[in-house]
């Protein structure tokens, strides 16, 4: 038992339900108390869904537990008699689950036929959001993938977009225009919008792309054993992934293609993929070789996040853009091993692997880096530091749900990504400014705007975000022992630049505590400035 | 089907519904008393609610938090919470802690009082409170911790006559309400709750409990077999028909004969032409935060068409006087949301007041929505709140009426393709 306040990763429900809230003609009915179907509020309020998600509660109450009573038969034929899925699948919550009830034996008594229903009975306590969606997508791939004929023309499955996936409709259209451009057809997209008849028609394709590690990887490689088809697995995230990935598709479908004669796919000019079809297809490469990005070069940047987007994003800083890594981590522990593979080389320390965020806050509180990529809960963390942070995956926040073009993947993803770390931190030749000018003639209050506290906005994510305001915050410096500071030493701190002063408010104490200083003076604070460099 | 009295008649459906459980009031109970701490003993599920669904976030210092069960826990006899306990009283120094309870450890039976009592010290009560979904809905949860709260008014002595007003609203709204209340010559003995632990109120047999939201009904009953106190049974202090019925009542139990026709004449009049527009219009309430029956009441009063109303708990004396003002009124428990689908179709409402959860596929589907929590965050208590209450129905039909029209054909291409 611990105190939590909040997690990374959601339920098996949660899982459960963004796959088939995915799909068409598939319902998930929870066997589960009032008010565990609060998710379907994540998708009508998150994705904004004009129509209801397929997700129904069969609720089960103290008094139904206590006199044996069972729902579930009759929200089966309710669901069946409004919604004519053409699949129901059932599940249990975390507290049903205890009641080790027959959900098959209670799934039949509704008279529905078996080929309708699908129990996916797992054990909350042991199976999250991811691997939950990631198991029910490649149960269902197992149950209806069908041997057949492979379509004439070169064509590919892209597996593993997910209801709530990171900036999921962007990507897909980021590969979908690249595909176009190479003349590749998608076969079928799943589980995003597709139905029980497209997963019978997956095994026409010639290539699976299957992109998230966390996600349709399983039903990939299932479909590899099954009907021997191809996959590729990487994440076309930075300019030279996408490079890479564009030609693994090509070699993959040409080699398919030579076996039945079709002539051969070859990679265009470049510019065929940029947006008017003129022009470079990222503005990547030539940015990174800029004066304006080479002040970037010492900026240190730490990386934390799910398994797929941690990694591709640190090779991305690095070697595309050719910033510091000072460390990365990841929430999801299954994956942590092709995590510290795929990272070898790349950090100078251990991964973190944690799914606490105060761990992770700590981190980022110790080692004040210019930038984290993060998942929702870095930003707030670090808004309250007053460190630069862009989101990078989930779980996310309505700010990640957005009506641009604003793709993580292709080359198009590239310069998104390129433009957000460019506005996350602090400019070059500006810092350079104000770090020897001191303040640039800004007014910054220590402790306003940007470090007062977030105050989530009733539309936020679901919401009721409490429209009582919010507590003041206590300020990181009064935590840290009663460390004081003499008039003269705040006076000459006001002098350092705004946002790094808390850094140097608090690098100058610890400086002051391990050579038995009990407060801090002018005296102190220059020895500290000597020692630390400024 | 049950009768209440006249024609009023309530429907009893099978619950299958979208809303939340009682964990919700964790998302204003912490805010309220603010040197409380609520604690809930729960899963993954509970911690992802409050994450997700009430968007919460987590500020310096949250006063709530999860005793996250995991497999480990669900072998083992009783929780131990010590650890847990003293990680709170370390990093938030609170008054009380509340410990709620959630579905599996209630369906592994444990026994929270027991818990409760074990873990609470003189100096720091650890309070039980009931608030799982297979109980308790949304705001229900709120009856819980208000029944927590009950030993911890002091008695209060017969002899002076006094108001205590139940239920949490924002300090404005309740120094409104006690000035409204001084300003008829009615003594304020004060709220339950107050903001801080140790302010709550005293109650006694010379105490009218004022109940100021319409899902109490269990602190009420408590307060009067336990305490000897009055329950007033009025009409919800919402509108400006509310508003009247219910301080005229609360007058009469003071002795005092008052007739605010005039001031609910004129507080109709400062919303005429917010029910000019209402007035005809097809309002349908599904059933979320338990605050339905009032708000049809005054829809009804402003000359709306009610086609449903209805709420996951009625009491039939609790809610008496709104169910008798209601008469005539579709009135519904417990619904079945696939039924009201159907009706709604069929019905076309111009207004439809609902959930979180389904409030976006129902403006897909063309109509007009509410979402049905905006009521519980906004100030739309006594007569300061009637403009509020008004415009919190009139802003989404002024809205949909200064869109442009509107094709569903083109404009929601793409975006649910499962829908498609």
């Amino acid at each position: 038992m611990r105190l939590a306040f909040w997690l990374y990763e959601g339920t098996a429900l949660h899982g459960i339900s963004r796959v088939t809230n995915s799909m068409k003609g598939v319902h998930t009915v929870y066997h589960a108390p009032q008010g565990d179907d609060y998710i379907t509020a994540t998708y009508s309020m998150l994705e904004r869904t004009p129509d209801f998600p397929g997700l129904s509660i069969s609720v089960v109450r103290g008094r139904d537990l206590a006199q044996g009573v069972s729902r579930l038969p009759g929200t089966l034929q309710q669901v069946d008699h409004h919604y004519h899925p053409d699949l129901t699948v059932i599940a249990p919550s975390c507290s049903t689950a205890l009641l080790q009830e027959d959900l098959h034996q209670l799934a039949a008594h509704s008279g529905l036929p078996p080929e309708k229903i699908f129990v996916y009975a797992l054990n909350p306590f042991r199976v999250s959001e991811n691997e939950a969606a990631d198991g029910l997508f490649t149960e269902l791939v197992k149950r209806y993938a069908a041997s057949q004929e492979k379509t004439a023309v070169p064509s590919v499955n892209l597996l593993g977009f997910t209801s709530l996936g990171f900036h999921l409709r962007a990507n897909l259209t980021s590969l979908r225009r690249m595909l176009q451009t190479l003349g590749i057809t998608v076969n079928v997209v799943a589980p995003w919008g597709a139905g029980i008849e497209d997963l019978k028609k997956l095994p026409a394709a010639w290539l699976n792309i299957a992109p998230y590690r966390e996600i349709g990887l399983t039903a990939a490689e299932y479909l590899a054993d099954t009907f021997a088809m191809p996959a590729i697995y990487e994440a076309p995230i930075g300019v030279e992934p996408t490079l890479a990935w564009l030609r693994s598709v090509i070699e993959n479908l040409n080699r398919t293609g030579a076996e039945r004669g079709v002539p051969p796919i070859t990679l265009p000019k470049l510019s065929a993929f940029s947006l008017d079809g003129l022009s470079a297809p990222s503005g990547v490469p030539w940015f990174a070789r800029t004066a304006d990005m080479e002040s970037f070069s010492n900026k240190r940047a730490f990386v934390f996040g799910d398994a797929t987007h941690t990694v591709a994003i640190v090779k991305f800083l690095r070697d595309e853009l050719g910033m510091k890594i000072i460390g990365a981590g990841t929430y999801m522990e299954r994956h942590a091993d092709w995590v510290r593979k795929e990272l070898e080389g790349y950090l100078p320390g251990a991964l973190v692997v944690t799914d606490r965020f105060q761990d992770v806050a700590k981190i980022i509180d110790d080692e004040m880096p210019d930038l984290v990529c993060g998942t929702q809960m870095e930003r707030h963390s670090c808004r309250k530091l007053d460190v630069p942070c862009m989101v990078i995956c989930p779980p996310t926040h309505i700010e990640n749900h957005l009506l641009g073009y604003y793709p993580f993947f292709g080359f198009d993803g590239s310069d998104v990504i390129a433009d957000r770390v460019y506005l996350s931190c602090k400019l070059g030749l500006e810092k350079h400014l104000i770090d020897f000018f001191g303040d640039a003639g800004l007014e910054y209050e220590e402790n306003g705007d940007a470090a007062s506290p977030e105050i989530e906005l009733s539309t936020g994510n679901g919401h009721i975000a409490p429209a009582v305001e919010v507590e003041k915050e206590s300020i990181a410096v009064a935590e840290d022992g009663e460390m004081k500071w003499t008039d003269d030493a705040e006076t000459m701190l006001k002098k350092v630049p705004f946002f790094v002063r808390k850094k140097v408010r608090k690098n100058t104490e610890t400086f002051a505590r391990s050579i038995g200083e009990s407060s801090v003076t002018v005296e102190v604070f220059r020895k500290a400035k000597e020692s630390l460099g400024g | 089907m049950m009768q209440v009295s006249g024609d009023v008649q309530i429907i009893k459906e099978d619950n299958v519904t979208h809303s939340f459980c009682g964990l919700a009031c964790v998302g204003w109970m912490y805010q309220k008393i603010k040197d409380s701490f609520f604690l809930i003993l729960g899963t993954h599920t509970c911690a992802h609610f409050l994450q997700n669904a009430l968007g919460m976030m987590i500020f310096a210092k949250p006063r709530f938090g999860i005793a996250l069960m995991e497999e480990g826990d669900l072998s083992k006899n009783e929780p131990t919470l010590e650890e847990i306990i003293r990680e709170i009283k370390a990093d938030h120094n609170p008054s009380v802690i509340f410990l709620l309870s959630s579905c599996t450890p209630e369906v592994m039976k444990v026994d929270f009082k027991g818990l409760a009592h074990h873990l609470s010290t003189p100096d720091v009560p650890v309070l039980f409170v009931p608030a799982s979904g297979l109980v308790y809905n949304f705001t229900q949860a709120e009856d819980s911790v208000l029944h927590a709260l009950v030993p911890f008014c002091p008695e209060a002595p017969a002899g002076r006559k006094s108001v205590v007003f139940l239920g949490s609203v924002n300090d404005a709204t309740a120094d409104d309400l006690r000035a409204e209340a001084e300003g008829l010559g009615i003594h304020v003995a004060g709220f339950l709750p107050e903001s801080r632990f140790d302010k709550m109120p005293a109650i006694g047999p010379d105490t009218v409990l004022a109940p100021i939201q319409p899902y109490l009904s269990r602190v009420a009953v408590k307060l009067e077999r336990e305490r000897g106190a009055r329950v007033l049974h009025s009409l919800f202090p919402f509108g400006p028909d509310g508003s009247r019925v219910f301080w005229e009542d609360l007058a009469r139990e003071f002795g005092i004969t008052i007739d605010l026709s005039d001031r609910e004449k004129a507080a109709w009049e400062k919303i005429r032409s917010q029910t000019e527009l209402l007035k005809g219009k097809k309002v349908f309430l599904t059933a979320d935060t338990m605050m339905e029956l009032p708000l049809a009441r005054f829809l009804k009063s402003a000359g709306a068409d009610v086609v449903e109303c209805s709420s996951a708990y009625i009491n039939k004396k609790f809610h008496a006087r709104e169910l008798e003002a209601l008469a005539g009124v579709r009135v519904v428990e417990q619904p079945n949301f696939h039924r009201q689908l159907e009706d709604v179709k069929r019905i076309q409402p111009d207004l439809i007041v609902t959930s979180l959860m389904t409030a976006n596929p129902f403006a897909g589907h063309g109509f007009v929505v509410k979402w049905s929590m905006e009521f519980m965050l906004m100030p739309i208590h006594s007569w300061s709140g009637v403009i509020p209450l008004a415009n919190l129905f009139v802003s989404p039909l002024h809205r949909r009426s200064n869109l442009p029209e509107f094709d569903k054909e083109v404009w929601l291409e793409g975006v649910m393709p499962s829908a498609e």
